[in-house]
């Protein structure tokens, strides 16, 4: 029984002793059903409570709740508690409000006008109780009808400390659920000003209110830098005396260090030099003091100590541009991999993940490689282990490639289960990867299926079946080594798929030994063929029917093998007729025939291993990148600034290539700072691009010209430095068919990839366009294709337009083109004499069946030019029926799914002026008339 | 076929653990513990699967008695065999309480042992098992006591020793029903049915054979048509339809199958001789007229009249009616004309308790009951009024003819026993809605 002090409620203590000493469930019941009457009998009764009572009985209700019981009455005393002066009283009502008031309640009025009155009071604790029931409740409601005094509260000069603090982080749980209550403007630095605060506790929470701003608004907080670095480093340059209450266990203030250098993470390294160097220095005495003794051989002492470090590691990570601080924060790493503590090897070992894949690190940590392999084979916590694998995956490259996946594959044999599928994985595209000697990837990744065979998952054993097809100087090795892996005893399924198929293959290549003979090749792979399931057994079947052509002399041996399987003794239907197909076509086909059916196989299509696919998709985002970052400054919306970029160049040509020509000098050196965007990109353009000579035509490469494609079916539709988009297109009849090429340019995936097409509203019912659906994601370096089917079905305006978006670097690209589907693509060329033609023509002389144009020739004006051009139009061009021979004429169909229509044209060029052509064209509907002179007239020659 | 069979105190404490079957592993028992017991919700069904392992409980008092099985097995015979353990415990140590178990755990072992083997239950007799499983410690029996109760244990009456002795002959028989009942408020019978017992206790000596007869309407029409042409049920003489029954093992089923008489050789002491159930005419002793009045949000008035409905001459007893009160009741004015009311708090309800009344009267109970609003809008569900009782009459109309004891061998005839017969009736589910 606790103490009864003059404020402590003895009810309420009873009642909870009650409770916890019932001997059963149904025994709590009653005591519970029995308290609720009365507490109901004495809110109802006559006499008023006094605020003890009022009190004592919402602390019993409020635990009563709390045991899992519904409480559906007393809301109305505890409102009444809330107007109390008494802190305890306040404290009590405030609670169970927070607690147990849902916000579309009546009382709500009620509740927000207490709150209002109790922000406005004089007594900080009053504030600071409201502060935190509004956190509690935190709705949208409330975030409305407070929204406009809590910022006030926060920034207001005679707010007292202890309130800001509470007001921070109310108004940062208020942010979470309505974006809109922070006001901008002048407010933004006010609150930003708040990291100046005197007091460490406002600053603390206004820096976790601001890292959310930030994150949302990173633009319009940018000031906050320059703030953040200098707290930061006052902090780090304190002893630990000189914080009296913010010291912990001799580590000044580790939580706002923390927090200030995680919010240093949303932006990229400062610009201004002052900043920077400052920043550097705070980093550098970070690591310094990791390196002192410590004070304190609490746990607390190097628990705070360390959370700082990572996260200044964290930092310079995310900066990546401090050769120096980087090697550094790896040789600190490097220490703590050989620390006794579980949980700082775990972390030393995930940082430096991240620093093996920066450039400046990369060798520093290969320099522990050792310790790694060491803490991935002896660990005892198999998360470490899985993080050491993880560690090892990333730093590997060309150097060490052999003796990693030589420590991995030895490991294997040992692995927990739960790593090993993904262990399996990495060494398959290690070996892959950095494999300079194609016989040493066979090997690893047959020693694999041997090791872990269950793990090994499909697209392993596909991938070195196409890479042995692709490589002719491995086939023989790996014929070889196969058959000998078969002559294991028990070798894997997986095992057996691989060694029937490359057997199948090449199994020519070793026939020459007397060891590996045909029969022997064929009865080894027999042998395994009744422990195998279904789909190996169907493998090796085509395996046997290879085997035909590559070894007449074993034929008798397998038709029999495959005579077994024709008929009912296998019972799974398409082993059955696999073997009755095979078995026919060894009867009947001759030795000719067999030797082109069962041609070896044609070499695979290169293309992004399927296996990094996989494991990019069993465990998003634990992938650590192989890759060596390439030096980009990670600017937020960098992307967004090269299409910006990319318009300026195209339209104010001259600013451009002043741009340009600045950069003509190699643009590779990695200067740091946003300056860097543009250089980096269209350097990137310059070297990779075909040789470029003038910057203009870098600008002519990014436009792109839907004229051009009037006269013409194939070629390069767009292009910048992201895409490039290809087109090739058919036409028979009224159908068409386009093809489009989407190649990713860039070294990241563009995601969230879709192109559609749309038809303008004047050719609905016209042309019907269908196009299919393109996958999501285009990978690096990758092209996909999307087909567009078109069906003309009466002359149409306008082409349809294509909209392609994506996101590249998370930044959302939008490109909006015309598709080359015009009405002159379904032309159908005739030919005919000059009298048909003038006959015809003279009858379509009236004016309605005639549109005449005359335009200017942007280009001197070429013979052979303009035919290619008319040709390509898709009319035929009538040779040597105009009398003057200057003038070109044409007759075509439209062919369109209602009818066909003849169209003829005339083309007179006035050479003599260079200025103007006339342009006539006669046929039965205007559209198509004008239709016709437009685009022919728009591509002006 | 029963993989193990545990038992638990009301904190979900293993207090007795026995496993029969290897496909039962341990953790069954924390399965039960934690899905069962400790469940959030409480469990209301009595057979509960947990990852394809079935788990059959029953509670007495604090204690959970749980058998579990992986396979197929006939709930009921699961059911029957646990209510055999709790009686055989009984009639050892008395209640069924976390004490006693925990004082008797090697006796309740060697129980186990025996009643099942292998999942497969055996003789639950507890007289029987009083035989050879003893609480007084080792004592070596002779050899003729030894081979008597083997020759017992394995012979044709299993449930009777020989020798039996006794200076006065006597036969007690009761007459126990429970009466359920569902009734409407405009007092329309929506289900009632009576499940009966009769218990026998008899002291008598040597091997008797008895014959007992019942006013079962197959038996009595066989009767009356030998006799008269007359419908035995118009005649005056009540007769009562059966609609099921079982009987004690000592019962020759083969007679009663044949000549629907009941014979038996009785176990010495107390037994269960048969067990009967019946819907039809059922007399109910008690009607709850109910009355209630919703005057506003805050307050409400209750009137209930009770009426007994049996002979003027007979007596109810220990009669308890509980009406239930809404969950914001704030405070209950009551006024009886008999008997004592009062509101517990604690059950949400009015219980009304009149330690006596005679037949054909009537007396009410009017209540006064003030309500404190509550935000939430769900309605009060009004729950039935129950009641319990006790009539010393049987509600089925359940009468014993004759009980008649032949034994050939001893020098004592039907005339010299003296037999008791007893009538109870008392209330099951007894309620009525309002």
């Amino acid at each position: 029984m606790p103490a009864v002090r003059g404020d402590g409620m003895r009810g309420l203590a009873v009642f909870i002793s009650d409770i916890r000493n019932c001997k059963s469930k149904e025994a709590e019941i009653k005591r519970i059903n029995k308290e609720l009457a009365n507490i109901r009998s004495k809110f109802k009764g006559d006499k008023t409570l006094d605020g003890y009572q009022k009190k004592k009985y919402v602390c019993k209700l409020l635990f009563i709740f709390l045991l899992g019981h519904d409480i559906d009455f007393g809301h109305m005393e505890a409102v009444n508690l809330l107007s109390s002066n008494k802190y305890s009283e306040k404290q009590i009502g405030y609670l169970f409000i927070s607690v147990l008031v849902n916000t579309r309640s009546d009382l709500i009025n009620l509740i927000n006008q207490s709150i209002k009155n109790d922000l406005q009071s004089r007594n900080p604790i009053h504030v600071n109780l409201a502060l935190q029931c509004i956190a509690n409740i935190g709705s949208k409601e409330m975030a409305e009808v407070f929204g406009h005094d809590i910022p006030k509260l926060l920034v207001s000069g005679d707010t007292m400390d202890v309130v800001k603090q509470s007001a921070a982080l109310c108004l940062l749980r208020l942010f979470r659920t309505s974006q809109e209550i922070i006001p901008g403007g002048e407010w933004t630095s006010r609150i930003i000003h708040l990291l100046n605060d005197q007091h460490m506790g406002v600053v603390t929470a206004a820096t976790s209110l601001i890292d959310a701003l930030v994150k949302k608004n990173p633009d319009e907080y940018k000031g906050c830098i320059s703030l953040a670095v200098s707290r930061l480093s006052r902090i780090v340059t304190a002893s630990y005396t000189d914080l009296q209450d913010y010291t912990y266990y001799f580590v000044p203030a580790p939580w706002l260090s923390v927090k200030l250098l995680r919010l240093l993470q949303n932006y990229p390294p400062p610009d201004d030099p002052g900043v920077r160097g400052r920043l550097i220095e705070c980093l550098e005495t970070i690591l310094n003091k990791a390196q002192e003794p410590p004070k304190s051989k609490k746990v607390q002492h190097s628990n705070a100590k360390n959370a700082v470090l990572f996260e200044a590691i964290s930092l310079i990570i995310h900066m990546d541009t401090e050769p120096n601080l980087l090697v550094r924060a790896c040789n600190q790493l490097g220490q703590f991999l050989s620390n006794r503590e579980t949980n700082l090897r775990y972390l030393a070992l995930e940082s430096m993940c991240l620093l093996a894949t920066s450039e400046f690190s990369h060798d520093a940590v290969k320099k522990h490689q050792e310790v790694v392999i060491l803490s991935m084979k002896m660990e005892k916590d198999v998360s470490v282990r899985q993080q050491a694998v993880d560690l090892l995956y990333a730093m590997c490259d060309k150097t060490n490639a052999e003796e990693i996946v030589q420590e991995m594959l030895n490991y294997l044999e040992t692995a927990d289960y739960s790593i090993r599928e993904e262990m399996v994985l990495k060494v398959a595209i290690l070996a892959e990867k950095y494999a300079t000697d194609y016989t040493w990837y066979v090997d690893v990744i047959l020693n694999l299926i041997r090791i872990a065979g269950d793990y090994v998952s499909e697209e392993v054993w596909y991938r070195v079946i196409q890479i042995v097809i692709n490589r002719d100087d491995v086939q023989g090795y790996a014929a070889k080594t196969v058959f000998e892996a078969l002559q294991a005893p028990a070798c894997h399924e997986n095992m057996v798929k691989v060694g029937g198929y490359i057997l199948g293959e090449f199994g020519n290549l070793i026939a020459g030994d007397q060891r590996s003979s045909p029969s022997v090749q064929f009865q080894l792979l027999h042998s395994k063929y009744h422990l195998c399931s279904p789909m190996t057994r169907a493998l090796l079947l085509s395996t046997y029917i290879k085997f035909v052509n590559l070894f007449p002399e074993i034929k008798t041996q397998i038709q029999e093998v495959f005579k077994q399987h024709s008929n009912l003794r296998s019972a799974d239907a398409e082993l059955q007729q696999r073997a009755s197909e095979y078995l026919q076509l060894s009867i009947i086909a001759s030795h000719d025939m067999l030797a082109t059916v069962l041609e070896e196989m044609p070499v695979f299509p290169e293309r992004e291993s399927s296996i990094l696919a996989v494991l990019k998709k069993k465990k998003p985002g634990r992938v650590p990148e192989n890759e060596i970052r390439e030096h980009k400054s990670p600017v937020p919306g960098s992307t967004a600034n090269h299409q910006e970029e990319r318009s300026a160049a195209k339209t104010v040509s001259a600013n451009a290539s002043t741009d340009l020509l600045g950069l003509s000098t190699p643009p590779a050196a990695p200067t740091a700072g946003n300056t860097g965007v543009l250089v980096d990109m269209l350097g990137e353009l310059y070297t990779s691009g075909s040789p470029q000579p003038h910057a203009n035509n870098v600008a002519a490469q990014n436009a792109y010209n839907p004229a051009k494609f009037v006269c013409k079916n194939n070629g390069v539709l767009f292009e910048n430095d992201l895409i490039q988009i290809g087109v090739k297109s058919e036409f028979r009849q009224n159908l068409g068919r386009i093809t489009l090429f989407y190649g990713n340019k860039t070294s990241t995936a563009l995601q969230n990839f879709s192109a559609a097409v749309t038809n303008p509203t004047g050719c609905i019912g016209k042309l019907n366009v269908q196009s299919k659906k393109v996958d999501p994601t285009v990978e690096a370096g990758a092209q996909v294709q999307q087909m567009v089917n078109g069906e003309c079905v009466f002359d149409y305006p306008d082409a349809p337009s294509l909209t392609v978006t994506f996101t590249c670097n998370g930044t959302p690209q939008k490109l909006s083109l015309r598709l080359p589907l015009t009405v002159n693509k379904f032309f159908e060329p005739t030919e005919m004499t000059g009298e048909v033609f003038f006959a015809r023509w003279k009858n379509l002389s009236g004016n309605e069946q005639r549109s005449q144009k005359i335009f200017k020739a942007t280009q001197p004006m070429d013979n052979t030019a303009i035919r290619t051009k008319l040709i390509g139009f898709g009319m035929q061009l009538l040779d040597g029926i105009d009398p003057n021979p200057e003038n070109f004429v044409c007759a075509g169909i439209v062919h369109t799914s209602k009818q066909q229509i003849g169209c003829l044209l005339r083309l007179e060029p006035n050479k003599q002026a260079q200025v103007s052509d006339l342009l006539q064209c006669r046929c039965f509907f205007i559209l198509l008339r004008v239709n016709v002179c437009e685009t022919l007239s728009g591509t002006g020659h | 076929m029963i993989g193990g069979l545990f038992v638990y105190n009301h904190k979900g404490e293993v207090l007795i653990s026995r496993v029969y079957r290897d496909d039962i592993g341990r953790n069954a028992v924390d399965a039960f513990r934690v899905n069962v017991i400790h469940a959030r919700q409480q469990v209301r069904s009595p057979v509960t699967n947990i990852a394809r392992t079935s788990f059959f409980h029953i509670k007495r008092a604090n204690i959970w008695m749980a058998a579990v099985t992986k396979q197929n097995v006939n709930a009921a015979m699961v059911f029957e065999f646990m209510l055999k353990v709790i009686d055989v415990m009984q009639s050892y140590f008395g209640k069924i309480s976390e004490e006693n178990i925990k004082n008797n755990f090697v006796l309740i072992y060697e129980l186990l042992d025996e009643i099942l083997d292998f999942g497969y239950p055996q003789n639950t007799d507890t007289g029987v098992l009083k035989t050879f499983i003893t609480q007084q410690g080792i004592k070596s029996q002779t050899k003729e006591e030894q081979a008597q109760i083997t020759s017992q244990v394995t012979g044709q009456i299993g449930w009777r020793r020989e020798g039996i002795k006794y200076r006065r002959n006597e036969l007690f028989l009761d007459v126990l029903e429970y009466v359920n009942l569902l009734m409407s408020p405009q007092g329309q019978v929506l289900s009632a049915h009576v499940a009966g017992k009769v218990v026998m206790k008899s002291y008598l000596s040597g091997m008797p054979e008895c014959k007992f007869g019942i006013n079962d309407k197959i038996v009595m029409e066989a009767k009356g048509k030998g006799m008269t042409t007359e419908d035995p049920a118009r005649s005056g003489k009540p007769v009562v339809v059966i609609d099921d029954c079982q009987f004690h093992q000592c019962v020759k089923l083969s007679k009663f199958e044949t000549e629907h008489s009941i014979s038996f050789i009785p176990p010495d002491g107390e037994f269960e001789l048969m067990r009967y159930r019946t819907t039809k005419d059922i007399s109910l002793p008690f009607r709850v007229i109910p009355l209630v009045r919703e005057v506003g949000r805050t307050k409400m008035e209750v009137k209930v009249v009770l009426k007994s409905n049996f002979k003027q001459s007979l007596l109810g007893q220990k009669i308890e009616v509980k009406i239930p009160t809404p969950l914001n009741t704030s405070g209950v004015q009551l006024i009886c004309l008999k008997g004592k009311a009062k509101y517990k708090a604690s059950e949400n309800a009015i219980v009304w308790k009149i330690k006596r009344m005679a037949g054909l009267k009537e007396t009410q109970l009017s209540a006064e009951i003030e309500l404190l609003e509550t935000d939430t809008k769900k309605k009060w569900t009004r729950p039935p009024i129950s009641m319990n009782f006790e009539v010393p009459f049987a509600p089925s109309g359940f009468k014993v003819r004759y009980l008649k004891v032949f034994e050939s061998k001893l020098n004592y005839s039907d005339h010299d026993v003296i037999k008791w017969v007893r009538y109870i009736g008392r209330s099951g589910l007894y309620e009525t809605r309002c």
